[in-house]
């Protein structure tokens, strides 16, 4: 059977960890199908919801599924959705990109030499919480409307998670494992890349994980606030046009993408950072 | 002692908290090369501190520490062991001891042969490509002995290491790290908590008393060789020398050094006489 695979998994966790999980082995695939159904049923009933908001309220208030449903194979035969699939991931890859490359480096930099962490401390944090629409103009003065001043856009947003998260995996990496390097005669820059680097690669990932979410958001919100285009010009198109069929159709591709990204990092983050999660798990 | 020291300690003293906190004060020693010597004495007395000095990760405040005739440096021939094994989770067995034979620039074909073999020399040998978290704690211990061995150091510095096993593990451990001195015959400084483990193992005992971290007393243990074949735990002059050398830490607690800290310094030696205040 496919779940049985899964089984040895249950060792990792003491049973009753979760507080509501009962003896483990066959049961927990039992459960797992049990929640599978049950996720099911919300989903159906989302839609059923949506059907009847629309027969009592109309449909400017809720499209049917069904007119979402056809919208939606409409845009993706006309090359609508896909183009504007393809804008929008242009910008959220360049900016994220950026990001993730400027965010990790300048991460291990801050975090590796406490003097210019120390230094710029102040600055990332006034930064970091600085509402990102704030630059917006500024932003809109220096790069104009287009394709540029979006991705400078979502890099921005995405920037200081990043940043921030890598400083902080690495100033804060386990001390005895250092000593240990050091011990054995580790000059500064195996400790750095050998010692510190992995040890960082856990909180590197989940800052990538949460710089993807707030690229997603910058992108939309770059879509529509600079010259609209990709799915949040589509989006917003649709929207002020009352077309709440086509909007919807639009707004489930956002969730897809959002759904796909995170799900993603959380599979890298699993990989390359197996050891600290099975860690956690045995806890 | 003599002229042929390969570690030697004069009149050493470290504080940390810009002085305000003596942790050892006039610590002379030396080490032969070959000998295994024990550091024994209640927390917080430095003697982790001790091998830090020893290793070159710390330099002493006041005298001296020389590791043949130089100041150590970390990597010239010395090792370490942890009480906790310190393995790079993310790297296997064979991966963590790999790690240090590249800081001692060696070519990977003899690394991985060295390593094998001292796997094997550990009784690791099917666990080479296991991840750390899938070991025991036993089994972490034994990785982190062979880590220290692949360097093959003329001293191995060991602060606690089997403190935190079980004591069948760690009887098992004391026998294999007996056999492996015996045979490769590299000096060993051991820190302990255990008075028995510190007799079963070593050739000298140095006792230390706390705050400051002094040496109160330097005893040599006679009982035959090879210690993992014949256990000496049954004969009198064990039994003396335990009765000595508690005797000594009993006239600490009188000198004033808090019952309690003595009492956590040496928890599970059952059945010697206890201190009274
Ligand atoms: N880097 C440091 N900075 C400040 N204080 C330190 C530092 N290292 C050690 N100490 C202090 O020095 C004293 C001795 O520490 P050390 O770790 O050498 O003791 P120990 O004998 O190994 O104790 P234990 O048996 O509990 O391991 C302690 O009081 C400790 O708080
Ligand atoms: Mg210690």
């Amino acid at each position: 059977m496919k779940g049985r695979g899964t089984g040895d998994r249950t060792k990792a966790t003491p049973p009753g960890s979760l507080g509501f999980s009962g003896p483990p082995g066959q049961n927990r695939t039992r459960q797992r199908r049990k929640i599978w159904v049950v996720q099911g049923l919300i989903a159906l009933s989302l839609i059923l919801g949506m059907q009847l908001l629309n027969m009592v309220a109309g449909n400017l208030v809720m499209p049917t599924p069904l007119s979402v449903l056809r919208q939606a194979i409409d845009m993706w035969a006309d090359g609508t959705m896909g183009w504007a699939l393809w804008e929008s991931l242009a910008v959220l890859g360049a900016g994220f990109g950026l990001a993730a490359t400027s965010g990790v480096f300048s991460g291990i930099l801050l975090g590796g030499i406490p003097f210019l962490g120390r230094v710029f401390a102040p600055f990332v944090t006034a930064m970091n919480s600085t509402p990102g629409a704030a630059f917006i103009p500024l932003i809109i003065v220096w790069f104009g409307l287009y394709t540029e001043a979006k991705i400078v856009l979502v890099w921005h947003a995405a920037f200081f998670p990043i940043l921030i998260s890598t400083a902080a995996g690495i100033s804060t990496a386990n001390r005895d494992l250092t000593e240990m390097a050091q011990s054995f005669g580790a000059g500064r820059r195996v400790l750095f890349w050998q010692v510190m680097v992995p040890d960082a690669l856990p909180s590197i990932l989940s800052g990538l994980r949460i710089g993807a979410a707030v690229s997603t958001v910058g992108t939309v919100i770059a879509e529509l606030t600079m010259a609209q285009s990709g799915l949040g010009g589509l989006m917003i198109a649709a929207g002020n046009r009352f077309q709440m069929d086509r909007y919807f159709a639009v707004v489930v591709v956002l969730m897809a993408l959002g759904t796909l990204i995170s799900l993603g990092l959380r599979q890298a983050e699993r990989r390359f950072a197996r050891w600290r999660v099975v860690m956690a798990e045995a806890r | 002692m003599g002229e042929a020291a390969l570690i030697s300690l004069q009149h050493v003293g470290k504080s940390f908290k810009e002085g305000t906190l003596q942790v050892l004060d006039g610590i002379s020693f030396d080490v032969r090369a070959g000998e295994f010597v024990s550091v024994v004495g209640p927390s917080g007395c430095g003697k982790t501190t001790l091998l830090r000095l020893i290793n070159g990760l710390l330099a002493p405040d006041q005298g001296t520490v020389r590791v043949k005739g130089a100041a150590p440096v970390p990597n010239s021939d010395l090792a370490m062991v942890f009480q906790s094994a310190r393995l790079l989770p993310w790297r296997t067995v064979a991966g963590n001891i790999d790690f240090v034979l590249a800081l001692r620039r060696l070519s990977r074909k003899d690394s991985a042969a060295r390593t094998m073999a001292l796997l094997g020399a550990v009784g690791l040998r099917d666990f080479a490509d296991a991840y750390p978290h899938e070991l025991s704690g036993g089994m972490q211990s034994r990785v982190g002995l062979a880590r220290a061995l692949a360097v093959e150091p003329q001293v191995l510095l060991m602060d606690e290491p089997f403190a935190a096993l079980d004591a069948m593990t760690r009887e098992t451990l004391r026998a294999e790290l007996l056999r492996l001195w015996s045979r490769r015959r590299m000096a060993v400084v051991f820190v302990t908590h255990d008075i028995d483990e510190a007799i079963l193992l070593s050739q000298r005992i140095i006792l230390l008393r706390p705050r400051p971290g002094r040496i109160e007393e330097i005893v040599s243990v006679d009982l035959p060789e090879p210690r993992w074949q014949n256990d000496p735990r049954g004969l009198p002059a064990f039994a003396q020398l335990r009765g000595h050398l508690w005797g000594r830490i009993q006239g600490m607690a009188r000198d004033g050094v808090a019952l309690e800290d003595l009492a956590r310094a040496f928890p599970e030696t059952e059945g010697q006489p206890r201190a009274e205040g």
